[in-house]
């Protein structure tokens, strides 16, 4: 008797591979595996190439010069001879910028994630998406241009009026809002029985004329600015905001996205409306995805060089007082992108290789924040899932 | 807290939400709108008679005698304003003859002096040239204050009063010739220049109206309130040249103009792929949009394939371990690195380590981009990859097809759409970036580089050149329409592509639900 009948092929041939047939596919198997990896090594450990050239250009300022005079002084006078190296400023410039667009961006970006994940249907979140991708697909050089061509000279021309109308927009309702929670919380707190109407509303009046006040005292204020130049440090970091914007809200809607229905349920069951299910219960635990989120609007920022070389008056001053957003400043990013210029012929100097060490700087620290950042995802997941 | 004070906390909360989102559309709004509308104008705009000129000078575009015939109806209207101009300068001429005579008075004496006077008396009457006769006199006055003698002095006074007021109105009517000229082009008599800036009048109507303003007006600064800026206050010209010939110029100057230059809606497409020409005056854009496409490209070519690659490796083959979780945070520290740097490292790296080419070249910015957008293109190719539904592999290895079989016969099929979207955002990525080809591909000024030459000529882009114009250019005012027309292309073609890449994304996922 025959053995059991090898499986043929439509051709006749054996469908089982002979044994050298089998070495030789997985001999092939490994070294295309070998290749993929070899490759994607390539891509991926082009980040130490980076920070090793980058770092390579910088060493030699540093044995130069030490560390001191560049991290804590402030004239920056790269091209007298001999130069001065202070770039204590320009960090000041750097960090201010990039402070204004995070209060802007996160916050609001946070806000509108919240909007997307919690309140708006379906419909309406496939046509916010959009904007928001286009937004962030704009090029930088295009902010740059609208913050030098257009929104410079508005703030030059009309920045107190922009400004006042702004603090109207903004603080208006909010301390509407503000007075209204508060009256009730005072009457609660001094013991008003809820049927005292009167008496209550009086609390919420004496609330309502103080911040009244404030609000006119804001807009007088705002009104009785003068701005001398338009390209300012306030000016960039608006546009910055809104260029991080995207960022913030993609990540942040992620990660309240993925705090899940079942927590939202819980909370709603028990009673809570959709803002304290928010604040109290999805917030705490999305907190480290939202973390993230301003972790990466903040590289963004600061890594940006086109918005801040136009719009930013490039003065290397620290403003006086330090907080004065509307003073020409100067950020890392822009001397780079400037001084390089200059700098380019004369290979190998000081001046060529101090750039290369500001840009060790932005490197080491948006390597720190991506590492922060994806170390409070990795934590979030593995929380989340773990439970 | 009562329940009234929840509730209205919960809208406010939903409120402050919306207005988020309200904020960003009209950020939006309040960026893209400007750009467009204005830079629409660099592509349609009421041409006016020299921007035709032009075309059929510079471009050889245009019906030579149809433009001949309009440049004589032209010529015509503008008659009135030579003629002015003429006698206008006869009008000046003759207002010199008295202090002529006054001079051949002073002459009238019998010593050394008389007669060096008398000499240059005779050269003043021989004379053409305004200016020259006017220094003349001026020399005369000086001679004779000094060893005239006191019976001299009335006309020593005369010649001086006469001088220095022609003077002054010479002044002014050069400032107005100015002005003229460059509303105009060159007037009858002018030498001829070689810049076509100098060659040309107003191209654009609109810009032309500003040119009109500034014959029209004169602009001075007000500094009379010391706590604030100064203002700008515009005086009409006309009360300069009240009493003179040249009065009549204002009038046609303000109501002929469209006779003078006239404007016509024009369709200028070819501002697209135009050279430019007297950096950016006139022309267009091509040099600096064929540079963005070769960067884009040639950053496309190095990062897709190598990402593609790498994507395939980590949703395919590798295992979760040490070496892909830290291969994996690189990728995403990549992404993470300011462009800025990647502009240092191409310099360092490509540029003087390597040296892809002598100087900056495509080759070097391409490159540069291509690491630029590589994890972009690794994230979006790797989520397409996993988006595949496991039935098409599991069926592939079912069927006896080895996994590199599936990966090359199924898989990408499959995820080819995805990632096809990931390439095209990152495209408009590369084709937008700046700061990464400053020290490695960018030049303001150049000719759009043939396809051999990306290896290592650098190259105007269109990133760049908006930087380049909107800040460093002679002339950043004049020139404003070039500036918003790159832009609006730039993002144009960036936006279309992020468009295209949407549109594709739904097809996907439609396609993906079944």
């Amino acid at each position: 008797m025959n053995g059991p009948a090898k499986p043929v092929g439509p051709d006749g041939a054996s469908l089982i591979l002979s044994s050298g047939a089998r070495l030789r596919r997985k001999l092939a198997a490994w070294t295309g595996q070998g290749m993929l990896f070899l490759v994607t090594c390539v891509a991926a450990l082009a980040v130490l190439f980076i920070f090793y050239f980058i770092a390579r250009d910088a060493v030699p300022f540093f044995t130069a010069r030490g560390f001191r005079e560049f991290f804590t002084e402030t004239s920056w006078y790269p091209s007298r001879v001999p130069g001065q190296f202070g770039a204590g400023a320009i960090f000041v410039g750097s960090a201010l910028v990039t402070a204004g667009a995070v209060l802007l961006a996160v916050p609001l970006g946070v806000l509108a994630a919240v909007s997307l994940s919690d309140v708006l249907p379906f419909g309406v979140r496939q046509v916010v998406k959009p904007v928001i991708e286009i937004l962030a697909a704009i090029p930088s050089v295009a902010y740059g241009f609208f913050a030098l061509v257009v929104f410079a000279p508005l703030l030059q021309d009309a920045g107190s009026r922009v400004l006042t109308m702004a603090w109207w927009v903004c603080a208006g309702p909010a301390l509407l809002l503000a007075v209204l929670v508060l009256g009730d919380l005072a009457a609660g707190w001094m013991g008003i029985a809820s049927g005292r109407r009167a008496l209550r509303w009086t609390v919420t009046a004496l609330l309502g004329a103080g911040a009244a006040l404030v609000l006119l005292a804001g807009a007088r204020f705002l009104h009785g600015l003068s701005i001398a130049t338009g390209t300012n440090a306030l000016n960039v970091s608006v546009i910055l905001g809104i260029m991080a914007l995207p960022t913030v809200v993609s990540v942040s809607e992620d990660a309240l996205q993925a705090a899940g229905r079942e927590l939202r349920e819980g909370s709603y069951a028990l009673g809570a409306t959709r803002a304290e299910t928010v604040v109290r219960t999805v917030f705490p635990a999305a907190s480290s995805g939202i973390l993230a989120a301003a972790m990466l609007g903040i590289m963004r920022a600061l890594g940006e060089t086109m918005v801040v070389w136009m719009a930013s008056g490039n003065a290397a001053q620290i403003p006086r007082p330090i907080y004065n957003v509307l003073m020409p400043v100067r950020t890392l990013t822009a001397t780079i992108a400037g001084d390089m210029g200059e700098a380019d012929h004369v290979t190998g100097s000081e001046r060529y290789h101090v750039l290369f060490a500001m840009g060790l700087c932005l490197l080491a620290f948006c390597f720190a924040s991506n590492l922060v950042a994806e170390w409070v995802v990795a934590r979030q997941r593995r929380k989340l899932g773990g439970e | 807290m009562r329940l009234a004070t929840r509730k209205l906390m919960d809208r406010a909360f939903t409120a402050v939400g919306l207005a988020a989102i309200a904020f960003m559309a009209l950020a939006l709004l309040a960026i893209l709108v400007p750009i467009f509308s204005r830079g629409v104008g660099a592509y349609v705009f009421r041409g006016t008679v020299e921007h035709r000129r032009q075309m059929l000078d510079l471009f050889e575009r245009g019906d030579p005698g149809a433009v001949a015939a309009e440049v004589a109806e032209v010529q015509a209207a503008r008659q009135p304003v030579f003629a002015a101009l003429r006698a206008y300068r006869a009008e000046q001429a003759a207002a010199i003859d008295p202090a002529i005579e006054a001079a051949a008075r002073l002459a009238d004496r019998e010593d050394l002096l008389g007669r060096r006077i008398q000499r240059a008396v005779d050269r003043l009457r021989a004379m053409e040239d305004f200016e020259q006769r006017i220094e003349l006199l001026g020399r005369i006055e000086h001679m004779m204050r000094e060893q005239g003698g006191p019976e001299a002095r009335a006309d020593v006074d005369l010649i001086l009063r006469v001088t220095t007021e022609l003077e002054e109105q010479a002044e002014q009517y050069r400032d107005l010739v100015q002005r003229l000229r460059s509303l105009l082009g060159p007037l009858p008599g002018d030498e001829e220049r070689i810049l076509p800036r100098f060659r040309y009048g107003q191209a654009r109507w609109d810009r032309a109206l500003v040119k009109q303003h500034d014959v029209l007006y004169v602009e001075s600064w007000d500094y009379s309130d010391p706590s604030g800026m100064g203002r700008q206050v515009f005086t009409p010209r006309r009360a300069l040249f009240e009493d003179t010939a040249l009065v009549e110029i204002f009038d046609h100057v303000e109501h002929r103009l469209e006779a003078m230059l006239n404007p016509r809606w024009t369709f200028y497409g070819r501002f697209l792929t135009d050279s430019s020409v007297d950096a950016h005056f006139f022309g267009g854009i091509g040099p600096e949009a064929l540079g963005t496409f070769y960067l884009a490209l040639g950053a496309m070519l190095f990062a897709v394939p190598l990402g593609i690659i790498a994507a395939i490796y980590f949703a395919e083959y590798a295992k979760p371990g040490r070496v892909v979780s830290l291969l994996r945070s690189c990728v995403s520290t990549l992404a993470g690195v300011p462009s800025i740097v990647f502009g240092l490292f191409g310099l360092s790296f490509f540029l003087i380590t390597i040296r892809v080419s002598p100087g900056k070249s495509v080759l070097a910015g391409a490159l540069t981009l291509g690491l630029l957008v590589l994890p972009t293109v690794i994230r979006a190719s790797e989520e397409a990859i996993l988006a595949v539904p496991r039935a098409y592999k599991e069926a592939s290895m079912a069927m006896g097809a080895s996994r590199w079989r599936t990966v090359w016969t199924v898989i990408l099929p499959a995820a080819l759409p995805g990632i096809l979207t990931g390439v095209v955002i990152s495209m408009g990525r590369a084709a937008g970036e700046t700061a990464p080809i400053i020290f490695t591909a960018a030049v303001s000024v150049g000719h759009g580089l043939r396809i051999w030459e990306v290896f290592t000529h650098p190259t105007p882009a269109l990133s760049w050149g908006i930087y380049n114009l909107a800040t460093e250019h002679e002339a950043v005012d004049e020139i404003r329409h070039v500036q918003f027309g790159m832009v609006t292309t730039l993002v144009a073609i960036v936006l279309l592509l992020n468009l295209a890449a949407i549109a594709l994304r739904a097809r996907v996922s439609k396609k993906l639900r079944g």
